[in-house]
């Protein structure tokens, strides 16, 4: 799909809509040329008889014909307007909807996820807007309350007041630690940072004395970088570890934040709406392509109890381990479990039980030429 | 698929150079072509500004034609009367050059708001274009935001989709004003007046033809109904005459049925008739009414939200999905998104992933899979960290079993490419081939 190609034919369609434009403009002011000489004609007491300037008139405009003068730019206008129309069909897939399973969607599920989305995403007023048009009651009340917590931290941190933050951490500092989260710590040395960008080393000292000491034992080496930054108090650009005084750091651990925030709180870290949508932009170009072929068959679709096609997704949608055995090229189930072979490969049950012909015999590993007793196999657990 | 190597799997192949950015990592060609894909999605994206822009093209051009042929025959007409005075010549003459000076003042402000609709098809355009690898997460967070308003501008929430495009800046990528037409529509079907609707369908009549769309019969069919209704049955004739008989070459069965209607009170019991005296045939009006509209102007009959939604949830949807131990990063460890995908397939995959359940990793070349002698599987970083924190004593989490160093010696292939050996107290890993997942 070339982008350029067709901004190029919008381009044409825009050139000829401003000379459809012009001309009819140009049209207009012959008819109003005409129009007024016949009126000057007939103001100006002159000898010509009115009736016959009138006749006259109607003569001229129709011998002028405007509107076939318009046919052809108009004609023009038209061809560019359906060779874009043309472009948009060839270009973009002009119904996603193939795919799409005459399923009803619960509305006041979908109202819910909506507007939990729009909560942890900060967007309160237009949660608040969406939840009294949907009047959907407090069906969100509690992610609310969570996240506007959140919030609050975050857009202190933004405006450099790192205190709702600094005692977010220390009420949840056990559970900090428990998950192996140094936020205490980076939360302190930003504040640390602070001061001294402010010019006060002494300040600073006093600070790191309270508040870094206690994590000297765990993180020798960043303290002695921050201590160290001492001495460009004033100068910090001139320090020597950039990353550490430098303002992006700020948004590294706003992100640190929200990431143990959101897991101490049993949420996700992004939104599941927008987890799920991106899923779905993965997903429907292999499903459209497929209804293409199926084009005849919608009943089968509306009743499948696994895809058609397979849908790879990108890693970070993987939540759950999926083995294919390597042999019948499915997917184990609870039902149909991986084993483990004693040469280390692996396959699942079913497969075994077939090569096995049901654990009457011994067989040989499709990958290496071990023999394998089918008894010996044991199950892997994912 | 891979094709099975015989003999001995060392020799098969030389161990390649499995470093992390050839493995693991994404190039940036395989994510080119996912972008691609994604916008090819995007038709609607530019589609309805598109319909618009012409629309508006049709409407100013119908008036100028409608305008110019008018004065030419005002002219003629007044060169065929008989009786006028040179006054009056004057005064006509006069009055059609003012309409014509009228008229090319509408056609510059016509000309403006096309110019401004062109410009908003060239933002859509640019916006397209503007998706790239560096800022994706944005682009992506404002495709949510695109189809949640397109979600309430269908759903009729129009302070939400307002308030929504506002916070984002985003109020050239949306169409409120195409829904806002649609707007005036609905509410005054759902007061059950049909006039704004038979205009809509006299504005777009050459279109709503050539998809053989019977809405306008619809309509008519209702307004007669609430004259049968009202007991104004002699007018309900003459409306039938004027206004049913022209469809009922292609439509006479309906037709037929409507007009039985003037055989009975609005209060009937027969079900076939009383059917069509409920109120509920007005919301049936506004639903057929918001399928044309959205037909007309290239739009999905479903919200956008809809399709990706059912495609996203099928995709993720596994048997796994809906275990105690979910982990919360999956959206279908939730309550709400596991109600929406219960009736959906599960998803379908025809290369093995296998994720570390206690890092939720996944467990690929550069942290590879290790197996207890239970059976049980944890990445090599998982089992590293816990031998670390725990004096090198490792416990598998879901049983409770504290493998010893010796229990540890035991091979696992998985996918036949990689060696894996636990060994005494220490987790090592041979690689003895490259790594396809």
């Amino acid at each position: 799909m070339e982008l350029n190609d067709i901004k190029d034919a919008f381009d044409r369609v825009a050139k000829k809509q401003k000379l459809s434009c012009s001309k009819t403009q140009e049209v207009i002011d012959l008819i109003v040329q005409e129009i007024e000489k016949a009126l000057e004609t007939v103001k100006s007491a002159s000898h010509l008889d009115d009736k016959y300037v009138l006749t006259e008139l109607k003569r001229r405009l129709q011998d002028i014909a405007p509107l076939g003068q318009l046919e052809g730019t108009q004609k023009e206008l038209n061809i560019a307007l359906s060779k874009y129309t043309k472009i948009l069909e060839k270009s973009f897939n002009p119904d996603i909807s193939k795919a799409y399973r005459n399923i009803e969607f619960d509305t006041h599920t979908v109202s819910q996820i909506i507007a939990s989305h729009f909560y942890r995403q900060g967007l309160f007023e237009v949660g608040d807007c969406f939840i009294s048009e949907t009047k959907e009651s407090e069906c969100s009340a509690a992610i609310l309350s969570i996240f506007e917590d959140m919030y609050q931290i975050l857009e202190a941190m933004k405006s450099g007041n790192l205190e709702p933050a600094l005692k977010w951490a220390a009420a949840n500092s056990d559970k900090l630690t428990q998950n192996g989260s140094d936020l205490q710590l980076k939360l302190h040395s930003l504040q640390f940072v602070e001061i001294l960008r402010k010019g006060s080393r002494e300040e600073a000292l006093k600070y790191a004395r309270a508040n870094l000491a206690p994590f000297a034992s765990n993180h020798v080496n960043e303290i002695q970088k921050l201590m160290a930054c001492l001495i460009w108090a004033r100068k910090l650009e001139s320090c020597p570890y950039p990353q550490l005084v430098s303002q992006t750091n700020w948004v590294t651990v706003a992100e640190e934040l929200t990431r143990q925030f959101c897991n101490l709180v049993g949420q996700s870290y992004e939104s599941p709406l927008s987890v799920t949508i991106a899923a779905g932009v993965q997903a429907l170009p292999p499903l459209l392509k497929f209804m293409t072929v199926m084009a005849g068959k919608k009943q089968e679709w509306q009743s499948m109890k696994q895809l058609p096609v397979p849908v790879e997704l990108d890693k970070e949608f993987q939540f759950h381990s999926i083995f294919v055995c390597p042999v019948s090229k499915e997917q184990t189930s609870d039902d149909n479990p991986p084993m483990i072979m004693s040469c280390g490969h692996v396959l699942c049950r079913q497969s075994i039980n077939k090569m096995s012909k049901n654990h009457s015999r011994t067989f040989k590993c499709p990958y290496c030429p071990s023999d394998i007793d089918a008894a010996q196999c044991r199950q892997l657990y994912f | 698929m891979d094709s099975l190597p015989n003999g001995n799997s060392a020799a098969a192949s030389p161990p390649q150079n499995t470093t992390p950015a050839a493995a693991g990592g994404t190039t940036p060609f395989p994510k080119l072509t996912q972008l691609t894909e994604a916008l090819k999605l995007e038709h609607q994206f530019l589609r309805v500004p598109f319909e618009h822009y012409k629309k508006t093209i049709r409407t100013n051009h119908r008036a100028v034609e409608k305008e110019i042929t008018s004065v030419i025959s005002n002219v003629a007409d007044v060169s065929d009367s008989e009786n006028f005075s040179k006054d009056d010549a004057v005064n006509h003459l006069t009055s059609l050059v003012s309409r014509l000076q009228g008229l090319k003042r509408k056609l510059e402000e016509g000309s403006r708001t096309e110019h401004l609709q062109a410009q908003k098809c060239r933002a859509r355009l640019n916006h397209l274009e503007s998706a790239d690898a560096e800022n994706l997460a944005e682009w992506n967070n404002t495709r949510v935001k695109r189809i949640l308003v397109d979600y309430m501008l269908r759903m009729s929430y129009y302070e939400t989709a307002e308030k929504l495009a506002e916070s984002s800046n985003i109020q050239d990528l949306v169409d409120i004003e195409v829904f806002q037409e649609a707007k005036k529509v609905i509410d005054a079907l759902q007061n059950k007046e049909v006039a704004p609707a038979l205009a809509w369908c006299s504005d777009n009549k050459s279109r709503l033809k050539k998809s053989k769309s019977k809405f306008e019969f619809q309509l008519r069919l209702q307004e007669f109904i609430e004259l049968v209704r009202g007991e104004n049955n002699l007018r309900a004739i003459t409306y039938a005459r004027k206004y049913l008989a022209p469809w009922g070459a292609t439509h006479m069965k309906e037709l037929q049925r409507v007009m039985a209607t003037l055989a009975f009170k609005s209060n009937t019991e027969c079900t076939t008739y009383k059917a069509l005296f409920e109120p509920k045939q007005w919301d049936f009006l506004v639903d057929q009414f918001k399928q044309e509209f959205c037909k007309l102007y290239g739009m999905t009959l479903e919200p956008l939200l809809n399709i990706y939604l059912q495609a996203g949830l099928s995709a993720l949807n596994t048997p796994y999905c809906y275990e105690d131990d979910c982990t919360k990063e999956d959206p279908l460890s939730q309550e709400s998104f596991r109600k929406l995908a219960s009736p959906l397939p599960y998803s379908k995959q025809h290369h093995s992933k296998l994720v570390c359940y206690i890092t939720k990793e996944l467990m690929d070349t550069e942290n590879p899979p290790q197996v207890l002698p239970n059976g049980y599987v944890y990445s090599t970083k998982a089992l590293e960290e816990m031998a670390k924190k725990n004096n090198g004593k490792i416990t598998c989490p879901r049983t409770g079993l504290m493998p010893s160093p010796l229990m540890l010696a035991y091979r696992a292939l998985i996918n036949n490419t990689v060696v894996l050996t636990c060994h005494q107290n220490s987790l090592v890993v041979y690689s003895r081939a490259s790594w396809t997942l």
